[in-house]
């Protein structure tokens, strides 16, 4: 497991909202932590497909989407938060998050 | 030899995601071909205003308008193709942009698909498509096999290791992509086109398309093709001809295509889709190449 620093969260989540308001063409500051990716910003599975790619590359992250899939299948993404406390814990855990 | 490949996308986008990305200019092209194609083949410019078959089939042209809009804005730009692949009715698109048969041709091979659909209703057939995020060709198979027969469902595209189709019975195509979520997929949605194109089944039902297909001399294209369901390197007329009518009841590999055509040097790839949708689910080796799409250019 890796240590998630604080300087890393937020480094993790700047990446989140800036990836966001690019694909979804909105003002960055119009997304916060409670806005929802799906209903409030159109986003769709192939942008966080997309986000999650881009995430491992930057962070050499060995995860497969099959076991972010399964995690999902308990922890569904309804807030940018939940969507923030997710990659933090793929940045953690790897292939692990689906037993978290 | 090969450094440029023009990417054409097939049948799935709703007209207004594709028309939005479209500049004014843009758009002033792709009206007046709309117009002019619409009012030739008897189609209401107003989609709501067709009958079922035929709003399906217009919302099919416009797509195939849109690409040729892209497509020759693109070479106004000076980006030539050295080769190019269509993933599935994308085949009949390029067919047009890369000269092989007239782009009038093109929107009646689209036309024909009307015929297959009256086919399917008379045999009751429940046939669709679905696709799967999140996983990868050889993980579907491998839901698919011990649960169900080809002859139910079947992987219909290997888009790449993010994206797979399938296709088959409804029945089945639904029951395989609950499994597919319950395995982990990303996403799994369910198309309800009623039709199962690229299953083996479809042969059968869409004589009358493939006779249509067939029914012109195809010009050798422009600029040569790669084959979405072997990798051959296509330059002549016969062969487009060939993959156009292959191309309903055959399951494709797409991503084995982009993979040959990086292997066989090419390192700029272009989306010709309005709204970048190849990009989306395609993927290629980031250190050999790079997908560009419209808004980027």
């Amino acid at each position: 497991m890796k240590e998630i620093t604080e300087a890393i969260r937020q480094e993790l989540t700047d990446l989140i909202f800036n990836y966001y308001a690019e694909e979804c063409e909105v003002d960055r500051d119009s997304i916060t932590m409670d806005t929802n990716p799906q209903e409030d910003l159109e986003s769709d599975s192939l942008m966080f497909v997309e986000l999650i790619e881009l995430t491992s590359e930057k962070y050499d992250l060995d995860v497969k989407l099959q076991s972010i899939g399964k995690y999902l299948l308990k922890t569904p993404m309804n807030t940018m938060k939940d969507v923030v406390d997710m990659f933090c814990k793929i940045y953690q855990y790897g292939n692990e998050i689906v037993n978290q | 030899m090969y450094q440029k490949a023009f990417l054409f996308n097939g049948i799935g986008s709703k007209p207004e995601k594709l028309l939005v990305k479209l500049s004014p200019a843009l758009t002033e092209k792709y009206q007046y071909y709309v117009d002019e194609e619409f009012s030739r083949l008897g189609l209401q410019t107003a989609l709501e205003n067709n009958l079922p078959f035929d709003r399906k089939v217009a919302e099919w042209i416009i797509s195939l308008i849109c690409d040729r809009v892209v497509f020759e804005y693109y070479l106004s730009q000076g980006i030539v193709p050295d080769i190019g692949a269509g993933y599935s009715s994308g085949i009949v698109s390029i067919s047009a942009c890369f000269g092989a048969v007239p782009h009038t041709f093109a929107h009646e091979i689209i036309m024909m698909n009307r015929a297959t659909m009256r086919t399917l209703e008379q045999h009751h057939q429940n046939l669709d498509m679905g696709v799967i995020l999140g996983l990868d060709y050889q993980s579907v198979q491998d839901i698919l096999q011990g649960r169900f027969t080809p002859e139910e469902v079947m992987v219909g595209s290997a888009n790449s290791i993010i994206c797979t189709m399938i296709t088959g019975q409804a029945e089945a195509v639904e029951k395989a992509l609950a499994i597919c979520m319950e395995e982990g997929a990303m996403k799994a949605i369910r198309f309800h086109t009623g039709i199962a194109y690229h299953h083996p089944c479809m042969k059968q039902y869409s004589q009358e398309y493939n006779d249509f297909c067939g029914s012109i001399a195809y010009q050798n294209p422009e600029y040569p093709i790669i084959s979405v369901f072997d990798n051959r390197i296509m330059t002549e007329g016969t062969e487009i001809m060939r993959e156009n009518q292959l191309n309903v009841y055959t399951p494709i590999r797409w991503d084995l295509a982009l993979k040959k055509l990086t292997d066989l040097g090419v390192t700029e790839f272009f989306d010709v889709s309005a709204n970048g949708a190849v990009e989306k689910f395609s993927r290629i080796n980031k250190r050999k190449g790079r997908i560009y799409t419209l808004s980027e250019l």
